[in-house]
């Protein structure tokens, strides 16, 4: 599917989402195994200051849908949350379409959504049609509008009949269309999506990435979207925030963060016969069903696959840069975030700072 | 559930109690809380006969330090209920609605004894420990001598009101659990319960003959008290023999009769 | 077809629709509440029904001892009694509310977080729910408490006046018993051991609001206490008001006294929330 077209870079006017040396840190009691330890925390607590988000600054223009990359406890549920104003920043700056969000205005409160993969914000025992009508009474739609919206939605993610069922008989995958058409129903400009496609399977997820990337292009909602799945982050988003231990590590065109941080090229190549060790060549990731996979450097992919060619009876050969995935795994697992290879200016936000 | 090892029940219970009594004791904050709970009730129950010894001097003949003895023993059996019985139940109902029940049936024990014994909620048993010390504190007060007589006659109605009490619960779970769910059960009775916190004969007579063969709290709670104020009859503790051993005798054919209507895990 | 952002305020009832918006609200959140209940009306129900063995068992013990006292004590009969314990298991159900282990259970769940997303505050969604659960049980009530009369045979020299009242104070009894133990709630963000605390307030009120015994049944130094604590106001004074026991002055002061403790109860609500969402705020969110 096509990627959304609203304007990613450069936004002329506010951007809707503005981060500033964002920081938040908890105070989290510590306390050792053992009896001593037990009997001694019983008169003195101690705590460890532990910083979930350390310093981060972006902004996001209206209209961007920016994926949030980043290992469990790496501070993007944390940051989510800060601009959903439902926790308090230590310190530093957050702005979400002009608002502070921790003053919870219901002006702000009107205009943003989040919506929380697994979680159930419509009534269990009663039909969506009836949480859809406690949505247009809470935010106080006009009703012509609403019901326009509605029936819109609705037809867009074919629920059908869905919505005239107790939520509770749905499968995770229905309770899931009908609980993000919920969550946009009073048609926010700000859409916080934390897992949104969890547990569910394959057809499921794309069918809410593309209802997603249709509403963003109807209605230019700015969205910020957190996942596990790459292939959300692939589908959706232009642009990536890549965040561990709190820090951002990398904020650009998600095409380019295999360039910035992995410097080298997958070779697959499948012998017409017999198996040969092609560990002279370079790594050797995976050897099965006569296809063997090699990683080298960038530099030398196109001679090391000259070579290959050239010495050996090859009845296929691909080059290939590495999923995306591997790459945010050697990045986290490094724990650093050295850029490897070009470095071009992209002139946004942290990089490196690890 | 006699057999041929009259007492087993008794010490499969005693090893349950065991095992459930490490396990729980782990759980301290389950003490203190429960303590707390029952001291408030208890403490709510003396300002109520407070109150009612206020305007009189008597209710129903039953004077104060027989009331408080009628207290005692509506503490304690609760505890008792509490601790062992419902406990039970309420995992019995579970098994049968999931079709668990199956891991029990499959055991060497007689399943009926299995079922009854193995839930053990130890720190209720702090209702035990408060009702038996409201006790004490009524008989000191009666100011009558309590010879080995009465405080044997008291044990042996109490136990026969603890097994009245057993029957009714089992008949309820085998018989009703597919009509309505347990918490409501639970509910209810906690409910209908506290009428013996009051000896059943002030109540009208469509209700204590209720409350003592439809819900037999009279049995519970009221006889064993009677036996504490030396008002005990020996009708009265043949009927409640009788009635006991009529009920578990009944209670043994029902539940292999619910057996029979099991259809375990397939369900 | 992109819509700009801020020219929105077409698709929001206009500010002149403020009040109509509110009513609205609390309409539609009725509709669900009773939708809610209807499914679930047989447990209700039994609920309802088990909720009568308190009252009966003190119907009993109190008009035993009125008898045996010579015909009344403490200015009941025992037909007065039973009247009392009667419409007791009305105002008991409306008596309900969103209790502490209820703000526990939604901390926990996450729940919480889902309801500061929206612009609503907390307190309204409680109060609607349970309002529109009790529309139904006053219906269920009905046939109970026809059952209880005819068992009891209860006194009853009600005025119409003494009706309007009535009806008009459960609702009160039922706000002015909702802050106080919201307000309690709130003290989740803080401990989990809230329930001691409740427990303490809950067996004050037992003794204190006329639910265990009619207030004039009390010594004097507890119908006094009594008299400047919220409790009264929510059970032993609409009781009373509908039973005809209550002189007009005490009658429609009773309702001056709701009124005055639903206002104090939302100041202390609106003064607690802030530390209350702060500290929310800063750990949880």
């Amino acid at each position: 599917m096509t990627l959304p077209s609203a304007n990613t870079f450069a936004p002329a006017s506010q951007p809707a989402i503005h981060v500033d040396a964002l920081r938040k840190t908890f105070n989290v009691p510590v306390r050792e195994a053992g009896l001593k330890a037990a009997v001694k925390s019983l008169v003195r607590r101690e705590t460890r200051e532990v910083r979930a988000v350390d310093d981060i600054g972006f902004e996001i223009g209206a209209g961007e849908i920016v994926g949030f990359l980043g290992p469990n406890g790496a501070g993007k549920t944390t940051t989510l949350k800060m601009l959903a104003g439902l926790l308090y920043p230590t310190s530093g700056e957050a702005l979400v379409l002009g608002h502070v969000p921790s003053k919870r205005e219901p002006a702000f409160l009107r205009r943003m959504t989040m919506v929380m993969g697994n979680r159930n914000q419509l009534q269990w025992d009663l039909p969506a049609l009836d949480s859809y009508e406690l949505i247009r009474a809470i935010y106080r739609l006009e009703p012509s509008d609403f019901r326009k919206t509605r029936d819109e939605f609705i037809e867009l993610l074919d629920l059908g009949d869905l919505v005239n069922k107790p939520v509770r008989n749905l499968s995770l995958g229905e309770r899931m269309k009908v609980e993000i058409v919920g969550a946009l129903l009073h048609r926010p400009q700000v859409l916080f999506l934390d897992e949104p496609t969890i547990g569910l399977d394959v057809t499921m997820q794309k069918r809410i990435r593309s209802f997603v990337a249709e509403y963003n292009q109807r209605y230019g909602a700015t969205v910020l979207l957190t996942s596990h799945y790459m292939a959300d982050v692939q589908a959706l988003c232009r642009r990536v925030v890549v965040i561990h231990h709190g820090r951002i590590l990398y904020d650009g065109e998600l095409a380019r963060l295999g360039t910035r941080f992995d410097a080298t090229k997958t070779i697959g190549v499948t012998l017409k016969e017999g198996m040969v060790d092609l560990s002279a060549y370079g790594e050797v990731l995976s050897s099965e069903d006569g296809r063997v996979t090699l990683r080298v450097s960038r530099t030398d992919a196109p001679e090391v696959a000259g070579r290959i060619l050239r010495d050996l009876p090859v009845a296929d050969l691909t080059i290939e840069d590495p999923p995306i995935e591997d790459v945010i795994e050697r990045v986290f697992a490094s724990g650093s975030g050295e850029p490897v290879g070009d470095d071009d200016a992209e002139g946004s936000a942290a990089v490196a700072q690890g | 559930m006699a057999g041929r090892e009259p007492l087993r029940p008794f010490v499969l219970a005693g090893r349950f109690f065991r095992v459930g009594a490490l396990n729980e004791l782990q759980y301290r904050a389950n003490f203190a809380v429960q303590l707390f709970q029952s001291a408030i009730a208890a403490g709510t129950g003396l300002a109520v006969l407070a109150l009612v010894f206020g305007q009189t001097t008597n209710l129903n003949g039953w004077t104060q330090p027989e009331l408080l003895a009628v207290m005692g023993v509506h503490i304690l059996m609760g505890g008792v209920i509490a601790t062992i019985i419902q406990p039970n139940m309420i995992r019995l109902m579970e098994d049968i609605r999931q079709g668990t029940l199956d891991f029990v049936l499959t055991k060497p024990e007689d399943a009926q004894v299995l079922v009854s014994v193995r839930e053990i909620r130890i720190w209720q048993a702090v209702d035990c420990l408060v009702g038996a010390i409201v006790i004490v504190v009524a008989v000191v007060q009666l100011q009558v001598s309590f010879g080995i007589g009465q405080a044997l006659a008291f044990a042996f109605a109490f136990v026969l009101g603890g097994l009245t009490i057993y029957c009714f619960w089992l008949i309820l779970t085998v018989g009703a659990f597919w009509v309505v769910r347990m918490d409501q059960i639970v509910e209810l009775f906690e409910g209908v319960y506290q009428s013996g916190r009051w000896p059943v004969t002030i109540y009208p007579g469509w209700l204590r003959i209720s409350l003592t063969f439809l819900v037999p709290i009279a049995f519970a709670v009221t006889v064993p008290a009677e036996a504490l104020t030396s008002r005990l009859t020996p009708e009265t503790l043949a009927l409640a023999t009788g009635f006991a051993i009529a009920l578990l005798v009944f209670t043994r054919w029902w539940w292999r009769f619910g057996l029979t209507r099991y259809s375990g895990a397939s369900a | 077809m992109t819509s700009q952002a801020g020219l929105d305020r077409d698709r929001f009832v206009p500010r002149a629709g403020r009040i109509r918006g509110w009513v609205d609200l609390y309409v539609t959140m009725f509709r669900i509440a009773i939708l809610n209940n209807i499914q679930y009306r047989v447990a209700n129900y039994f609920y309802m029904i088990g909720m009568i063995a308190e009252p009966v068992i003190y119907l009993v013990v109190w008009s035993t001892i009125a008898r045996q006292q010579g015909g009344q004590v403490g200015g009941f009969t025992p037909g007065q009694f039973a009247a009392y314990y009667i419409v007791w298991t009305l105002v008991r159900q409306m008596n309900i509310i969103f209790t502490p282990y209820g703000w526990e259970e939604r901390i926990r769940q996450g729940e919480l977080s889902a309801m500061l997303l929206r612009p609503l505050f907390p307190i309204h969604w409680d109060i609607a729910l349970l309002a529109g659960w009790k529309l139904v049980v006053i219906v269920m009530w009905l046939p109970i408490a026809a059952v209880l009369t005819l068992l009891f045979s209860p006194e009853l020299n009600v005025r119409p006046v003494d009706i309007a009242v009535f009806a008009v104070a459960i609702w009160g009894a039922y706000l002015v018993r909702t802050m106080p133990y919201w307000i309690l709630g709130m003290a989740s963000f803080w401990t989990t051991r809230v329930g001691p605390i409740f427990q303490l307030m809950f067996t004050a009120e037992l003794l204190l609001s006329g639910r265990l015994v009619p207030l004039s049944l009390m010594p004097d130094w507890a119908q006094r206490l009594a008299d400047v604590l919220p409790f009264k106001w929510t059970f032993g004074y609409p009781i009373e008001a509908l039973i005809g026991h209550l002189p007009d002055a005490e009658l429609f002061g009773g309702l001056a006294m709701q009124l005055l403790w639903i206002v104090i109860g939302v100041i202390g609500v609106r003064i607690v929330w802030r530390f209350a969402i702060r500290r929310y705020s800063a750990v949880a969110g």
